[in-house]
């Protein structure tokens, strides 16, 4: 329907505003600088294991929800049922993980 | 690449083609189902890797094995790729099929760049590390989880290549969008597996 | 089979140019979510035979003490492919055939949202149940029980290929199970009916939209601890050998993320089916709606919570072994909601005892026994008595069969007439639920005592004198009766498809959901015209308002249908064809050509190609599908 009316209006009338590649580059940009501080504190050696290890995660977990909010449209509407599927899918991974680090070798 | 925002759409061609048809917008949501299931199967070999971290079975471990110059390399080489498959998807949706099909290619083309240098990042472990998959158990699991990961990247290759090949065949339709449009997302998808991979797998490794 | 083809053989002339297969070719290449359920029921069937046998064999050989029917070996093989036969290729596909049968039915859709995915998850599960069971004809049948503990399903405990057909026959079903999962997701999200809101599906499209769920994020668990033991076994890998590193643990941590999550995944759909046979014959709607729907989703968050309730005497310590025992405790509170909510439908309504209801009625009390020995085995400290022993036995027995077999036989008695256009008999439907429901309680009854006194599971045999042997002789008489049952429901199915079909469109007269609102079976298009559904019940809201079906949404017009297609099978072929050549990739034959082509990967090779070719000539080729003219819909 709306396919229709585009090309009855010639594109006069209801017009498409594009998206502009600015803010994806942001989100490159970003995403870089958290990797880039992320090697360069371990490169760094001696820094605090526990800092090092939370904020390795921060940094990457930020660096992902950036990048599945904006480049794959998370954030966009309509999208509620696979924010839904993807978290459960995350929730589920991290259950998995809790199990790894807690529950395979005991004393 | 113009920056022309409100830019007119051509050929009939709606503004958003991979959902402009119910079975456009039943694959991307299908897929969006399938990435929750990958995140699991991910899950699963994070958890495993995490758990055996440590048990070298007096083999290399992690801090010894790793360079981390490689790794760097591999990541932004994938980071930018995971960025052109961005442009990709904008040139489609700006009904331009020549430059979507020119973001395609550099995107194919980084990754092949990235599975090149695992391939031989896995090779100089074999040969000069004694680092097999049977090694340890910490190996096993370095080698499945991350050639699990370079597998869905060659498998990623593949398919794109296949569909750049289709563009050229059949041209950008409301057919050929939705599978362009799903496999940047698997695109996105690689990418963001890799930010944990590079972070828990070789930064963390290092860290100890 | 013949009884099915003769069913559905389309009414209407081949139209249009599109290619038709008859005959077998038509089963091979069908699209048709209503012959795919048929597919699952007859495939789902044959494996539920061989597990019943399976079943039958493994009583006969505890009939009596020191009983020399069959050995060791042969009765952990059968243990081994009783459990994981029943689960996987038995139950799940009977599920599913239901599930097809009627979820795009009662969503008021003309078809599934991926029909080539639906035919593709459908033969990948039967190519991998062929694999899993081509083991008794190929060296062994897997013998490590069907949780494959390792280190006894490792390389150094477990020496044939049993185990390898149980990794690589389960990844490839699994395969097909999650592509059916994803399937049911998309289908119950975007193809309902205009009106057709979340909050007035039918129960059994919320527990089937539940189930899928549970299996889009359980699969790919145990997808990777197959491929892990898989490399284990075959590529000398260290997951779970201690020698090497591994742990043991690790593998019951990974089975059991999934193995608990399943069992909500066999049980959720037969909560469905119970949902919609006890409004039908109480005709009054189900009790608490709202509340059920909001039990389901808790159950399945909750199922994922609970894995370890499983792990309990492996030494996790205090703390991992009460919280999984206080959050296992918790899932009594909206199963409790279920039964409560079933009993207050039955309560006050005129109820019918039909034989769908007579099974819907059996299960209530039944399953609530089987809960409730869960309740005792969730208590941890109890459960380090009841630990693999016949309680446990019991206890998962009276859920799976007790809940889930009772409540597959009360759906496909409640909607056979609408996949075959037949009624079942109600008197053999009565024999067959009075023999079942009385040797089920006698063969499992009796084994929460055998557990309590101390009697191992899967010990192929006992010591007279250690008061086993009666409860173990009327264990076996009651598995005979549920053989004689499941006779009667086979004559049951044989003397109804000798019959006409003469089932109207609401046989049991008091349907509430869409699919009593058209022919049975249905047309290949399932709605000539989509209805509008105004609300909880459509049809029965429909009937209360004195309409004789439903308000049409849309006038008639054009249907698109799919085309069918051979690609499914042979995708699915290649991937059974890879799985044998990588099992067999390290060993010594013979033949020194059979050893060239198994020990380079060719024949892996071959079947990964045929697989991926299939693949590249769906995508490369659209399918435009064909179209349904409205002449055609009218019968002119």
């Amino acid at each position: 329907m709306a396919a229709e009316q585009h090309t009855r209006d010639n594109g006069v009338k209801r017009r498409h505003r594009q998206e502009g590649p600015q803010k994806h580059v942001m989100i490159f940009v970003l995403s870089a600088v958290l990797t880039l501080i992320a090697f360069a504190a371990v490169a760094a050696g001696d820094v605090n294991p526990v800092f090092a290890v939370l904020l390795l995660l921060v940094m990457a977990v930020i660096q992902v929800f950036m990048q599945m909010g904006y480049w794959m449209h998370l954030k966009d509407k309509g999208h509620m049922l696979p924010i839904i599927f993807i978290l459960g899918g995350f929730l589920i991974a991290g259950t998995c993980i809790i199990m790894a680090l807690y529950w395979v070798w005991w004393d | 690449m113009t920056t022309t925002h409100a830019e007119p759409v051509h050929g009939g061609l709606p503004h958003e083609p991979e959902k402009a048809t119910a079975e456009g917008r039943n694959k991307v949501l299908a897929f969006w189902l399938f990435l929750g299931g990958e995140a699991v199967l991910f899950g699963t070999l994070f958890a495993t890797f995490l758990a055996l971290r440590g048990q070298t079975n007096e083999g290399p471990s992690a801090n010894e094995l790793f360079h981390l110059p490689l790794v760097a390399a591999a990541t932004f080489l994938l980071l930018v790729s995971s960025l052109t498959s961005v442009f990709a998807i904008q040139a489609m949706h700006r009904n331009r099929p020549k430059l979507l099909r020119n973001w395609l290619l550099v995107t194919v083309a980084l990754g092949a760049c990235f599975l090149g240098l695992e391939i031989y990042e896995f090779s100089e472990y074999v040969r000069h590390e004694e680092f097999g998959m049977t090694t340890s158990a910490f190996s096993s699991a370095f080698y499945t989880l991350v050639g699990f990961h370079g597998a869905h990247v060659a498998f990623g290759i593949v398919w794109i290549s296949l569909l750049i090949g289709q563009l050229a065949y059949k041209g950008l339709t409301v057919v050929t969008a939705p599978k362009i449009y799903v496999s940047a997302m698997y695109w996105h998808f690689i990418d963001v597996v890799w930010v944990f991979i590079f972070t828990v797998v070789y930064l963390l490794g290092k860290v100890g | 089979m013949a009884q099915a083809a003769h069913t559905l053989k389309s009414p209407k002339p081949a139209a249009h140019g599109v290619k038709r297969y008859t005959g077998l070719m038509d089963w091979i290449t069908t699209v048709d979510h209503k012959k795919i359920a048929i597919l699952y029921l007859w495939a789902g069937g044959f494996f539920f035979g061989i597990g019943g046998i399976e079943a039958l064999l493994i009583r006969w050989q505890l009939i009596k003490p020191m009983n020399d029917f069959v050995d060791a070996q042969t009765f952990n093989e059968l243990i081994t492919m009783h459990g994981t036969t029943m689960i996987f290729l038995g139950v799940m596909p009977i599920i599913f055939a239901l599930m097809n049968a009627v979820i795009p039915l009662q969503i008021g859709a003309r078809d599934v949202a991926f029909p080539f995915l639906n035919a593709l998850g459908f033969w990948t599960f039967l190519f991998g149940g062929l694999l899993l069971n081509l083991s008794w004809l190929m060296g062994g049948a897997p013998d490590a029980g069907w949780t494959s503990y390792t280190p006894l399903s490792g390389a150094a405990y477990s020496g044939t290929h049993g185990v390898d057909f149980y990794t690589i026959g389960l990844q490839i079903a699994g395969l097909g199970t999650l592509i059916g999962g994803i399937n049911f997701l998309a289908t119950i999200i975007t193809m309902r009916a205009p009106g057709m809101s979340f909050m007035r599906l039918p129960m059994f499209a919320w527990t089937t939209f539940i189930t899928s769920a549970i299996i889009l994020f359980a699969f790919p668990a145990i997808t990777v601890g197959l491929v892990l033991l898989t490399f284990d076994r075959i590529l000398g890998a260290n997951f779970f050998v201690p020698g090497g590193g591994g742990s043991p643990v690790l593998w019951q941590h990974i089975f059991w993320i999934f193995g608990h999550p399943e069992v909500y995944i066999l049980i959720l759909p037969a909560f469905g089916m119970i949902s919609e046979v006890i409004p039908t014959f109480a005709r009054k709607r189900l009790f608490g709606y709202s509340s059920m729907v909001f039990a389901t989703i808790l159950i399945a968050f909750l199922g994922f919570m609970v894995w370890a309730h499983h792990m309990f005497t492996t030494g996790l310590g205090p703390v991992a072994n009460a919280l999984f025992a206080v959050s296992t405790m918790l899932i009594a509170v909206p199963t409790g909601i279920k039964i409560f909510n079933w009993l207050f439908t039955l309560w006050g309504g005129s109820v019918r005892f039909t034989t769908p209801n007579l099974f819907a009625s059996g299960f209530i009390p039944t399953f609530t026994m089987g809960g409730v020995t869960g309740v005792m085995l969730a208590s941890a400290p109890a459960d380090f008595q009841f630990h693999d022993t016949y309680f446990v036995v019991a206890h998962f027995h009276y859920v799976i069969v007790g809940g889930l077999v009772l409540g597959l036989f009360a759906g496909l008695h409640y909607w056979w007439p609408k996949m075959f256009g037949r009624m079942l008999s109600e008197t053999l439907g009565k024999w067959t639920f009075w023999t079942f429901i009385i040797g089920f309680h006698l063969t499992f009854f009796v084994q929460h005592f055998l557990g309590l006194m101390g009697m191992q599971r899967r010990v192929f045999t006992y010591l007279p004198n250690q008061h086993f042997d009666t409860l173990n002789l009327v264990s076996t008489i009651g598995a005979g009766l549920m053989g004689l049952g499941m006779l009667f429901f086979l004559a049951n199915v044989w003397i109804t498809s000798r019959r006409p079909p003469d089932a109207g469109s609401d046989p049991w007269e008091d349907g509430r959901t869409l699919e009593w609102s058209i022919p049975s079976p249905p047309p290949e298009y399932n709605f000539k015209q989509t209805p509008l559904v105004r609300g909880l019940d459509a049809l029965w809201k429909e009937k209360a308002a004195g309409n004789k079906g439903m308000m049409p949404a849309e006038p008639i017009g054009r249907i698109h249908m799919p085309s069918a297609t051979p690609l499914p099978f042979l995708m699915s072929a290649g991937i059974f064809i890879a799985g044998l050549g990588f099992m067999f990739s390290r060993d010594d034959f013979a033949s020194r050509l059979v050893g060239f082509l198994f020990n380079n990967y060719i024949v892996t090779g071959l079947g990964l190609l045929i697989a991926f070719g299939a693949m590249l000539m769906r995508s490369l080729y659209d399918d435009h599908g064909w179209h349904i003219e409205p002449e055609e819909l009218e019968g002119r």
